[in-house]
């Protein structure tokens, strides 16, 4: 039986980057992320210090994901965008833009939360690579600069935050620490690359005891801060002289962390179908970590691909898709939310 | 001037009450203090004294955050940790959110120091040699 097709234009817009995407069931056809060579091949320049920068990159985004996707904007059946939680100024372009494009062509207009986004991101299918969505229920950990959550997935639209950070995020605890040690920001990923050659076990530093499933960084990154503070009265060249393994045993602390909440979830729940979503999927450490324990206990653990972690309007366009299927369009009054919820 | 001493976690949420009744006139609250220095769990705790139940977490990804009181007032949580130029605060729409009325406070205000309202309370909190903190308040024209 020959299934139509359903063609989704998905935009993102909730904080720094401005994001197209195009989508066909779950073949992704183009996902744009705005940069420099955006503007080269639409014709125009990125200003140094654009003002309001998601009102001029919109436009030359979506024109690109369409071209890309090598389709037509009258095949486009649904625009599907970020309705929160964000920045309510960046919100506001994508959402303005949806629904412009969603009158002007007479298609649905579909609004997407961006958390729900980077979970339905585990669906997206690539020409070319083998499928391997993950299967309901699953359990997500969804960790980047500004979110540190786990995820309870009963179906593509029914999720529930079952544990999430009380101050800081898993990421931003990267970066601080980071940032003290003398290293650029984002400083995660140079964390990750000097955790390599240190030591886990050399330093121990303080790790939360917070109830339930929930996450707390703030006292580790504090706890990490005066550790230097007093090593470094002794010696002032100690984070020179320590960084590898000040790096690594920092990134062992933050994924023993992770870690231990994702096992207990996964024990009190029973779910074995184990994912990770958001930029600190990156991490290597992370990953290998998360690989020991899936062995361990017996998970079926699925990473997707790097692309499709970070904010983008691919995972906004499918979790648009699996919406369309069930006919959950949004009025043209909608405005946006700057809060978390899910 | 408005300072207090605080030892332990459990005192700060009667701190944040008498800085809130202190300064009840105000909205704009900018905090000053090192990292680490305990801006966003004070923050949190002046969240509790304004009425609000919900998750205070760091805005430093986010810049901003939202929160309700139980009279569904908003409150706004700023950080401007992570901007470089004065013009990205413009492009966040800062001035939406700081002329609102609505109470705002602010974390590393250091960084948009000339946008600022002229009048402020300026929140200090000082990092003591035996861990302890000194908070300060002050009301800026």
């Amino acid at each position: 039986m020959s299934e139509k097709r359903i063609t989704i234009l998905g935009i993102e817009s909730s904080c720094d980057d401005t994001s197209a995407a195009v989508i066909q069931n779950e073949l992704i056809l183009s996902n744009v992320v705005a940069n420099q060579k955006v503007h080269e091949e639409f014709g125009g320049v990125v200003p140094e210090l654009a003002s309001r920068a998601h009102q001029q990159n919109i436009i030359p985004v979506v024109d690109l994901a369409i071209k890309r996707a090598g389709i037509d904007r009258t095949d486009i059946d649904a625009v599907a965008f970020t309705r929160g939680p964000g920045l309510l100024g960046s919100l506001l372009v994508g959402t303005s833009f949806a629904k412009g494009f969603s009158l002007s062509l007479d298609i649905p207009l579909i609004e997407v939360n961006h958390l729900q986004g980077h979970v339905l991101a585990l669906f997206i299918r690539e020409n070319g690579i083998e499928y391997n969505p993950p299967k309901f229920p699953f359990l997500c950990l969804l960790v980047s600069g500004g979110n540190s959550q786990i995820i309870l997935v009963r179906d593509y639209l029914n999720m529930e935050v079952i544990g999430q950070t009380i101050d800081d995020a898993a990421g931003e605890a990267f970066d601080k620490c980071a940032k003290v040690m003398g290293l650029p920001y984002p400083g995660g990923p140079h964390v990750d690359r000097l955790a390599k050659e240190g030591d886990p076990n050399r330093f121990e530093f303080s790790r939360p005891k917070i109830p339930g499933l929930d996450y707390s960084f703030s006292g580790l990154k504090t706890n990490f801060l005066y550790f230097l503070r007093d090593q470094i009265k002794e010696n002032e060249n100690f984070v020179e002289e320590n960084k590898a393994d000040l790096c690594a045993s920092l990134q062992h602390t933050i994924i023993e962390i992770l870690l231990s909440k994702l096992k207990r979830a996964a024990k009190e729940t029973g779910i074995k179908e184990i994912t990770i979503a958001g930029g600190v999927s990156a991490n290597s450490g992370l990953r290998n970590a998360l690989k020991n324990n899936a062995a361990k206990y017996g998970w079926n653990l699925i990473i997707p691909k790097f692309e499709y972690t970070m904010d983008n309007a691919a995972m906004i366009a499918i979790s648009g898709y699996y919406k369309y299927l069930k006919q959950e369009f949004t009025a043209q009054d909608t405005v946006p939310f700057a809060r978390t919820q899910l | 001037m408005f300072s207090r001493k605080v030892t332990s976690l459990s005192e700060l949420q009667g701190v944040a009450k008498e800085l809130i009744s202190e300064f009840q006139e105000e909205r704009v609250f900018a905090f000053y203090g090192k990292m680490g220095a305990g801006k966003t769990t004070f923050i949190q705790s002046v969240c509790r004294a304004l009425g609000s139940g919900d998750n205070v977490t760091s805005p430093t990804f986010a810049l901003i955050n939202e929160y309700n009181t139980a009279d569904m007032e908003s409150i706004f949580h700023f950080d401007f940790y992570r901007i470089k130029e004065l013009e990205e605060a413009f492009d966040l729409g800062y001035e939406d959110y700081i002329y609102s009325g609505s109470y705002c406070l602010i974390e590393w205000p250091e960084m948009i120091d000339p946008l600022l309202p002229d009048t402020i309370v300026e929140v200090k909190i000082e990092v003591q040699e035996d861990e302890s903190r000194i908070i300060t308040a002050e009301k800026k024209h």
